[in-house]
């Protein structure tokens, strides 16, 4: 099981999550921040830092929002494990789907 | 009073009398998850261990119902729910005296025992030394977060002097123990130390150590993110210590010479640290300036020394303050004859030399030694 990052953080990369990660499993892409769902350990400690309410269990994420358990996944298929965030750079490239998707200026602000 | 020599069982390792699993099945980590849901804080590196652990299991290849976890009382020790394999919560600092009685009655058994600095350290400071120096053939984990996290937060054996916690709200005067120099005391046949967010380094650790027969001691460092957050950030170079890590840890490889700090592989000290450890003229190990120094000077680690001294002497250069140093790796990893094949000769030969009805035998035994008859 693995902790899972949705819409709310496309082009919006808060990062609080990422220093709140004690296993550093929190990979920066070029719009959004993925879980490496092999690193990740399932402890929480994410979830309650993000402003945005972006990160979710895996179990806990509704039908429309599973997509993203893939999404976190598929980022990581051509990197492996690279066993820390921190040794690793800023990915330019983001999952297609979330490359696809529409900038968050030209789509209404969510509360 | 007199001794005798005992026989000595041959050398094997610590899994080889455990049944395998059937030809043919593969196991993955979901097979050691229990249906339990995992309840620690948010955060707790407790949970990073559970999943190296998981993940680690199947490799052993062993049958989970041959394989136990004995934990005592404290965060730590809530483990052997979260894993499908047999376990015992059982009795505080008891966890290594009931895992020896379980590794001597049953050969067959992978035999593991939770525990933390509170656990282990303060009520169970007596069990733990005797099962090391016993040398039952089992693994104990030491998850050290040098506090009491399941009561709160009050200073644990492991705490800094002058700490200020609930208990002691004035700063600790308690001198902390540093449980590997205990184990090595102890004479330990097996000491590590590991740190819970390297979860390659900790696979490793626990691979050397079920492999090894005998007691095998492992501390993890773990962060406690409510009641001691960032005890360890140094080492992991996280937090207010960033970039710190490189002088921090002190790698133990064996057979290796011991150097850390930043290793520059173009450099000219050729891809070694930048400090390095020598034998001081008085005996002592003391850190130096690896460019000071010719390479031979350096201290070549070498974990199968019989004599722990030299472990010893590493193992104190281990900060006592906060932790912005210590030696990581495995310490001490020697063959020593286990209590468990011992007693379990013992009672086999003795068993094949009795002769007579089990009444006859009762009576000799009671009429044996010390009895008189009073007129």
């Amino acid at each position: 099981m693995t902790y899972v990052i949705a819409e709310p953080c496309i082009d919006l990369k808060d990062r609080a999550c990422v220093d709140e990660c004690p296993v550093d499993c929190i990979y920066e892409g070029k719009r959004m921040l993925y879980i490496h769902p092999d690193e990740c350990v399932d402890c929480g400690a994410c979830e309650p830092v993000c402003p945005v309410e972006a990160i979710f269990y895996e179990d806990d994420l509704s039908d429309e929002t599973q997509a993203y358990i893939a999404i976190n996944a598929d980022f990581f298929a051509h990197v492996g494990s690279p066993g820390g965030a921190a040794n690793a750079n800023v990915s330019d490239h983001d999952h297609p789907f979330v490359a696809e998707h529409p900038h968050r200026s030209s789509r209404e602000v969510r509360v | 009073m007199s001794t005798i020599d005992l026989p000595l069982p041959g050398a094997r390792t610590g899994t080889e009398l455990i049944p395998a699993v059937d030809e043919g099945v593969t196991q993955t980590g979901k097979d050691f998850t229990s249906d339990q849901e995992v309840r620690w804080c948010p955060g707790c590196g407790d949970y990073a261990v559970l999943k190296a652990v998981q993940g680690f299991l199947p490799d052993l290849g062993l049958r989970r119902e041959n394989i136990v976890f004995v934990s005592g009382i404290g965060c730590s020790s809530r483990f052997p729910y979260y894993l499908d394999t047999y376990g015992m919560h059982s009795i505080h600092g008891r966890a290594p005296s009931i895992a020896t009685g379980i590794a001597t009655a049953r050969e067959d058994l992978s035999v593991w025992v939770v525990t933390g600095d509170g656990d282990a350290l303060s009520i169970g400071g007596n069990h733990l030394i005797h099962a090391l120096r016993r040398n039952v053939n089992m693994t104990i984990l030491l998850f050290n977060n040098r506090i009491y996290g399941l009561t709160k937060g009050q200073y644990s054996p492991t705490s800094e002097v002058g700490k200020v916690t609930k208990s002691t709200p004035v700063g600790s005067l308690d001198h902390p123990f540093n449980p590997v120099s205990l184990a090595l005391g102890a004479e330990a046949s097996f000491v590590a130390r590991t740190i819970d967010s390297d979860r390659k380094h900790l696979t490793a650790v626990l691979s050397a150590a079920a492999a090894h027969r005998g007691t095998s001691f492992v501390e993890i460092y773990q962060n406690c993110p409510i009641f001691n957050d960032g005890a360890f950030d140094a080492i992991k170079g996280m937090g207010d210590h960033k970039g710190e890590k490189d002088y921090a840890i002190i790698p133990l490889n064996h057979g290796e010479p011991i150097t850390f700090g930043v290793r520059d592989e173009a450099g000219p000290l050729n891809g070694l640290g930048d400090k390095a450890l020598v034998r001081s003229a008085s005996g002592n190990i003391e850190v130096v300036d690896t460019a000071d120094i010719s390479t031979e000077a350096i201290l070549v680690h070498d974990a199968h020394d019989p004599d722990p001294s030299t472990a010893f002497a590493i193992s104190r250069l281990t900060a006592a303050d906060y932790l912005n140093r210590s030696p990581i790796g495995i310490f001490r990893q020697v063959e020593r004859p286990t209590y468990d094949d011992q007693a379990r000769a013992q009672v086999s030969d003795a068993a094949a030399k009795v002769s007579g009805s089990a009444e006859d035998r009762l009576t000799a035994l009671i009429n044996a030694g010390d009895t008189w008859t009073i007129d």
